[in-house]
């Protein structure tokens, strides 16, 4: 395959996607997500934005089909998301989920090595890693500076190092996109600038598109190529930080006042709440 | 440049901070080009992941200490034999030689036809229960879920007790009509539960749980209703079966069991990666590319069959699907390729050992192996739990 022709084509195309979680319902007020219609562009860093309950992890999960939306179509990469099968979907899109449950001591190495779960065929994936897989493991936590816990056991690490090791994990997916649901949440300012840059970095050597939810406007607005604004599941603004952080938007959106001014380094916009 | 891992494994460091392959002068004694060792072939040290070696490794050693086990269970009893004894016996059982002599001497009758039969009985029960804890576990992602906690034992045994009542008794039809009607009971409340807890989107960790302890509820009502209206002697059959006990079985009975046991422990070990990723949460498996409904499906398939099977076989023996995977877990390993065999040889060496003491204790008389299992596996538990962040053992 060309692979300026994978480039130039939008990463996810979606049609009048909508979901809600109680099925039984039929009032479509409760909706999570309401007629989504929108390109995502290949090899940029999209930040999907919005309030509480806006939709926004909601609709990452859609793209990474752990869940499926009711009505509409999503597309990854020109194939309709609906008929590819969970581990051809797990090649090309991983996901870092917002907390990841360790009840099990697994080693970090081993949880990172999980992400070679979808390359592999047989029976239930059944498959023992062999030098390749754990090149690309080691790989992936060298980028991510995790490589020296190989051997730790992720019940053991921090917060932050056990961050850093599920993205290394997605990135042993080997995926084209990798959609992050809030990567710095739970992390210090350190780590915080860590993961942004590791992200921008990704992004920009290896053409990977990162969409990521966030409640951190300015991370966004610093890292971001493109702003989704999202409010009670409907788009309400997609551009570059620019056009989507305006005063005007941000206040009928979040419902309070903002002040906006630029960063000092990068002239991009600042949104700080007033005193 | 050496650290020690946790499991108490030195190994190299992953070769981050080496130098890369370089010839430099060494020092300013010696002119001499010297080489810097080039970096190892593996970058993620073998000991931090499961590999093939270690895999064979400890469920080698499991397999052997079994044996051992078995062969020490053997030796116990109100009549006991040498181990030298034991070991001619059994050699010139299989090797078919000594057939005569077999047929007449009594240690040799109380040893193949009664002995051997219960020991192995327990190994099987005890290896089915811990590796049907271990499915249980990763599935609800619960270290105390076991096939009683959830309802499956009880629905087994409703389905066994109706079985007994209606006079598919033990005796005369055990070998096909208890196992399958135990393994309808387990399926039937394993189909409820799903009903119950499918009723949102997707299935809930939490909702089974509960709905397990009330489905466990409402069969023990069912199963102490049965009880209370059967004829006294049978009745007494049933609260001796239900406690649990693994008297009396022939090998025939044991055949039957073992296929069963087989079936479904193929079913699991087809599954063991699944049910690494399963354990990081349901939608991150299925990010992972898990296809969870399947997986999920046929692991509770395989655990109804093996609980059903095992529940009919020896009745209601608790906390071996609890300790044995939580005991494995910490010592040796979490990935399921590696623990599901190595708890299954633990499981069966622990029950066993526990029937023994059962069967010996009293002797000449004998008590439910539930209770040893109960009595031991309790507070080993909670032993466990409490220094779990300690890493027992190794």
């Amino acid at each position: 395959m060309d692979s300026r022709n994978v480039l130039s084509r939008p990463a996810y195309a979606l049609r009048e996607v909508s979901f809600r979680y109680d099925i039984r319902s039929y009032d479509t007020s409760e909706s999570v997500l309401k007629d989504i219609t929108c390109s995502i562009d290949s090899g940029k860093i999209l930040g999907i934005l919005g309030p509480n309950g806006s939709g926004k992890s909601t609709l990452l999960k859609l793209l990474a089909r752990v869940l499926r939306p009711q009505y509409g179509t999503i597309e990854l990469l020109g194939d309709a998301l609906s008929v590819l099968s969970q581990a051809d979907v797990a090649r090309r899109v991983a996901l870092v989920p917002q907390e990841t449950l360790q009840i099990f001591p697994y080693t970090i190495a081993e949880m990172v090595l999980m992400g070679r779960f979808p390359h592999h065929r047989g029976w239930g994936g059944w498959h023992w890693e062999d030098s390749d897989d754990r090149r690309i493991a080691h790989l992936a936590m060298e980028d991510l500076d995790v490589a020296h816990l190989g051997a730790k056991l992720v019940t053991d690490v921090s917060g932050g190092e056990r961050q850093r090791a599920v993205i290394a994990r997605a990135l042993t997916q080997q995926p084209q996109v990798l959609l992050l649901d809030e990567p710095t949440a739970f992390l210090d300012l350190h780590h915080q600038l860590d993961i942004a840059r590791i992200l921008r970095r990704l992004n920009r050597e290896r053409g990977l598109t990162v969409i990521l939810v966030s409640h951190d406007l300015n991370l966004a607005s610093q890292y971001c190529d493109q702003l989704m604004l999202l409010q009670h599941g409907h788009i309400v603004e997609v551009g570059s930080p620019r056009e989507v952080l305006r005063p005007d938007l941000l206040e009928s959106v979040y419902g309070c006042q903002v002040l906006v001014d630029s960063h000092p380094q990068s002239g991009l916009p600042r949104v700080s709440l007033p005193v | 440049m050496f650290i020690e891992s946790n499991r108490g494994i030195v190994f190299v460091k992953p070769l981050t901070d080496v130098p890369p392959l370089s010839i430099s002068p060494s020092s300013k004694e010696s002119k001499e080009w010297v080489q810097v060792p080039p970096p190892l072939p593996l970058p993620i040290s073998s000991f931090a992941t499961l590999t093939i070696r270690r895999c064979f490794l400890w469920v080698g050693v499991s397999f052997v200490l079994a044996v051992v086990t078995l062969l020490v269970c053997l030796g116990f009893g109100t009549e006991p034999i040498s181990f030298s004894r034991i070991w001619s016996i059994l050699v010139g059982a299989m090797l078919g030689t000594d057939s005569i002599h077999v047929g007449t001497d009594p240690t040799a009758v109380i040893l193949l036809q009664v002995r051997l039969p219960r020991v192995l009985l327990a190994f099987f029960v005890g290896g089915s229960l811990a590796m049907v804890g271990v499915a249980l576990q990763a599935l609800l992602r619960n270290p105390l879920a076991d096939p009683f906690v959830i309802g499956i034992s009880s629905g087994a045994a409703l389905g066994a007790s109706l079985a007994l009542l209606f006079g598919v008794g033990i005796s005369l039809l055990s070998v096909s009509a208890l196992p399958v009607c135990a393994f309808a009971g387990a399926l039937l409340s394993l189909l409820i539960m799903y009903r119950i807890s499918s009723a949102g989107n997707g299935f809930s960790i939490y909702t089974l749980l509960l709905a397990g302890v009330v489905l466990n509820a409402i069969f023990s009502a069912f199963i102490m209703f049965l009880t209370s209206v059967a004829d006294p002697n049978r009745a007494f059959g049933m609260y001796a079966w239900l406690m649990g006990s693994l008297t009396g079985p022939d090998f025939a009975t044991l055949g039957v069991l073992a296929l069963y046991l087989g079936i479904g422990l193929l079913v699991l070990a087809t599954q063991a990666q699944s049910l690494n990723l399963l354990t990081l949460g349901e939608e991150t498996a299925r990010s992972l590319g898990v296809e969870v409904e399947r997986v999920k499906q046929l692991v509770f398939v395989a655990a109804a069959l093996l609980t059903g099977a095992v529940v009919s076989f020896s009745g209601m023996i608790g906390f071996v699907g609890l300790i044995v995977p939580h005991a494995v877990r910490l010592v040796v390993s979490a990935d399921h390729r590696l623990l599901l065999p190595v708890a299954g040889f633990v499981g069966g060496m622990f029950l066993m050992l526990a029937d023994t003491v059962a069967r010996t204790a009293l002797s000449p008389g004998e008590f439910p192996v539930g209770v040893v299992t109960a009595l031991v596996g309790g507070p080993v538990f909670l032993y466990l739990l409490t220094h779990r962040n300690r890493r027992v053992g190794m």
